[in-house]
């Protein structure tokens, strides 16, 4: 029996049908070619549009949560420990029979199931550990307790096995970043480990980059790949906010318990992370080129706006505004101009596969453009973002 | 690297000659990389951020000989913004205009929301509109639908319809439009309906008539839902005295509910499919518990739990059981 939850098969053929339809669109497959390909690669499993995933989600919750509540009227809620391993494993038995009878893969309904498995799962063990230790050493609340390690050590475990089984994005996500809290959590319980922590954190993060690629060599590469993408950014992002100043120097505090922040040692070292990493993923984005890259490096590049403006406000807020919206604005404007016709390998024109809920553009639009109403006396208008460049979703 | 591997995989089943396997890797190594979506991003996010900051400066800079600056800077920004978009306009049709760049639609995007700054700016400084406040928010609906409608712009149309919906609150009740903000208040709920159910009706005429079909995604989804919420609000009895009767809301959404499925059914849309759905489940749980409710019946929270359960784990099989109710995209 494989320890894959999913039949291997489906993320093949799913790689397949959208990859062929790509294909024959740039002309590089014949009609016939295409057909034969959908013939031999069918899509077997279940996975609705994005919205309708959402409508499933939501109900499965209802249901899981709704049966929970039946279970726990029934014993009358005199024993909470019986209902969550009741809840944890009846979802889990659930999830495995749906995904058994219906096919469904990614659907909503099956990550909403494992989403609150994992819950009943990780609630029950916080239960048993908070019996267990002796309450002397239960309330400290800081990251370096060793009685936090009873926790997150034996939580990482299930949240690795359940990734390697359902390869599902937010769990490998939620695994890696437990990850860290134990490193975390190790290094702030020996000497001069609160130093170490920036430098351990991105060194971790290059390991695990390393790791991904690696792993993405492997031939079950295609199972895993949402899960590979997700860690692949959020390695980026660990590394970027283990340099960045604002997170040194507010964690820093936050662990000393200070209330205002201090100037913290190597302070140099850490503005030039701040400054350069960003700098650094947007090139690497631009030449490789990589849409995760790219993408984490504007974020990033937002947040180190964010930092400097947080230590050193150079100017006003709504004339940065009024500046930072004109430079992106011409920026823009005349990078579509340059890049009409590809150029260095990269173009303005739409991709190929554009995304069939397009349409919801005009929604963000009507949710976020004011139309005029009388303002009060002091009402100012508007506002707008800041920062946060780059971070929209694909629909 | 993943299409190396479908390339082989292909090759192995014998679905593709190697030469041609060779020219499409070439051709994934050589495609250039879209900017497109970031792109549009950051010329929403640019323009968002201008227009924001544009704004608080006119505020602050009232009473100042700065001001004057500021405003005769934004007023030749919108018209730099109206005459960029009109000098690339596409001839006028009923379909979608495919136009050559993007450009054009944010610079009437920018337009619009600078046009928008300066009318209020000049209502609270120089009073132009008085107490006429219908007028005042009239004037963006107007303008806006028929720059919606000439340089198809679905964003400049949802910016419409959402003019026209404070339009027709302020006529309805002028004041408390603007003192509360509410629209779901006593009698705009029922105005509310309707409009909802008129911008839902336009929205299908636009596409059963083809009369600019791609509209009617804004029109359905802003209409139906304004209908839907403002319906449910008078259900759940929010206001001493509601507007409609009940008798008439809970056929009134379970008729919605049913339309935006047919109408996902017809659209390949799950977002109708979603909105049909919830809404649904919404009356039918509520009719349900207004049963349960006067048969008094003891256990009733075991019956609760039991609906829920037994009803999410019903919908979710239809979906996924059932006959495909919409085509896989």
């Amino acid at each position: 029996m494989s320890w894959k939850a999913y039949n291997p098969a489906w993320p093949l053929h799913e790689a397949m049908q959208a990859a062929s339809a790509r294909w024959h669109r740039r002309g590089l497959l014949t009609a016939g070619q295409q057909q034969a390909i959908q013939v031999a690669y069918p899509l077997e499993f279940y996975r609705p549009g994005l919205f309708l995933r959402i409508g499933l989600f939501i109900f499965a919750c209802i249901g899981a949560l709704g049966g929970a509540g039946f279970f726990a009227l029934l014993t009358e809620l005199d024993h909470f420990r019986a209902v969550a391993i009741l809840g944890g494993f009846g979802t889990l038995a659930a999830l495995e029979f749906f995904i058994r009878s219906s096919r469904l893969y990614h659907a909503g309904a099956d990550q909403a199931l494992l989403y609150i498995t994992l819950g009943w799962f990780t609630v029950l063990l916080i239960d048993i550990v908070h019996d267990i230790v002796p309450y002397s050493s239960r309330y400290g609340t800081s990251l370096g307790t060793s009685y936090l390690f009873l926790i997150l050590g034996p939580l990482f475990l299930l949240f690795l096995a359940v990734t390697i089984r359902y390869a599902d994005r937010l769990v490998a996500a939620g695994t890696y970043l437990l990850l860290l809290l134990l490193m975390a959590n190790w290094l702030l319980q020996v000497p001069a480990g609160r130093l170490l922590l920036p430098f351990a954190l991105m060194l971790a993060s290059g390991v695990a980059y390393w790791l991904v690629k690696r792993l993405s060599r492997r031939p079950d590469y295609l199972y895993y790949r949402r899960c590979l993408l997700m860690l692949q950014a959020l390695a980026l992002a660990t590394f970027y906010l283990g340099g960045n100043y604002y997170m040194v120097r507010e964690g820093n505090a936050h662990i000393s318990g200070e209330y205002v922040s201090a100037q913290i040692p190597f302070a140099p070292l850490f503005y030039l992370f701040t400054a350069i990493i960003p700098l650094v993923c947007i090139a690497v984005g631009l030449r490789r080129p990589s849409r995760i890259w790219l993408l984490t490096g504007l974020a990033a590049a937002a947040f180190s706006l964010f930092t400097l403006r947080y230590y050193r406000a150079l100017m006003p807020p709504e004339v940065a505004a009024v500046l930072a919206g004109a430079v992106l604005l011409a920026l823009a404007a005349w990078a579509v101009r340059y890049l009409r016709p590809a150029r260095h390998g990269l173009t303005s024109r739409p991709n190929d596969e554009h995304s069939p809920h397009f349409n919801l553009e005009s929604l963000v639009v009507a949710q976020t453009a004011v139309v005029p109403q009388a303002p009060p006396p002091g009402f100012q208008f508007g506002g707008g973002h800041s920062g946060g460049g780059g971070a929209e979703g694909n629909y | 690297m993943h299409s190396d591997q479908l390339l082989a995989d292909l090759e192995a089943r014998g679905l593709l000659p190697p030469e041609q396997a060779a020219a499409i890797a070439q051709d994934e190594q050589n495609r250039p990389f879209s900017l497109h979506q970031e792109l549009r991003a950051a010329l929403y996010l640019g323009i968002t951020l201008l227009t924001g900051g544009l704004g608080v400066l006119l505020y602050q800079h009232l009473d100042e000989i700065g001001h004057g600056v500021i405003i005769a800077s934004m007023f030749l920004l919108m018209m730099a913004g109206f005459g960029y978009a009109a000098r690339h306009r596409q001839p006028f049709t009923w379909g979608q205009a495919v136009a050559p760049s993007f450009i054009p639609d944010y610079a009437l995007l920018l337009g619009c929301l600078l046009f928008l700054a300066l009318e209020t700016y000049l209502q609270v400084q120089y009073n132009v509109f008085g107490s006429r406040y219908g007028l005042a928010t009239m004037l963006p609906a107007v303008l806006f639908f028929g720059l919606a409608y000439r340089f198809d712009h679905r964003g400049v149309l949802a910016m419409g319809i959402t003019a026209l919906a404070l339009w027709v609150g302020v006529s309805i009740a002028p004041v408390s439009a603007f003192t509360d903000n509410n629209f779901f208040t006593t009698r705009l709920g029922g105005v509310a309906v309707l409009l909802g159910l008129l911008l839902t009706g336009v929205g299908l005429d636009a596409d059963l008539n083809r009369r600019k079909p791609h509209f009617a995604f804004t029109y359905v989804s802003l209409g139906a839902n304004l209908a839907l919420l403002a319906a449910t609000a008078a259900l759940f009895d929010f206001y001493p005295q509601p507007f409609l009767p009940k008798v008439v809301v809970v056929p009134l959404i379970l008729a919605l509910s049913v339309a935006l499925m047919w109408y996902a059914r017809r659209t390949q849309s799950y977002l109708f499919l979603l909105m049909g759905l919830l809404y649904g489940y919404l009356i039918v749980s509520y009719l349900f518990f207004r049963a349960l409710e006067f048969s008094h019946g003891a256990g009733a929270e075991l019956i609760i739990t039991f609906y829920f359960t037994l009803s999410a784990v019903g919908i979710i099989l239809l979906f996924v059981n059932g006959k495909k109710f919409l085509r896989r995209i």
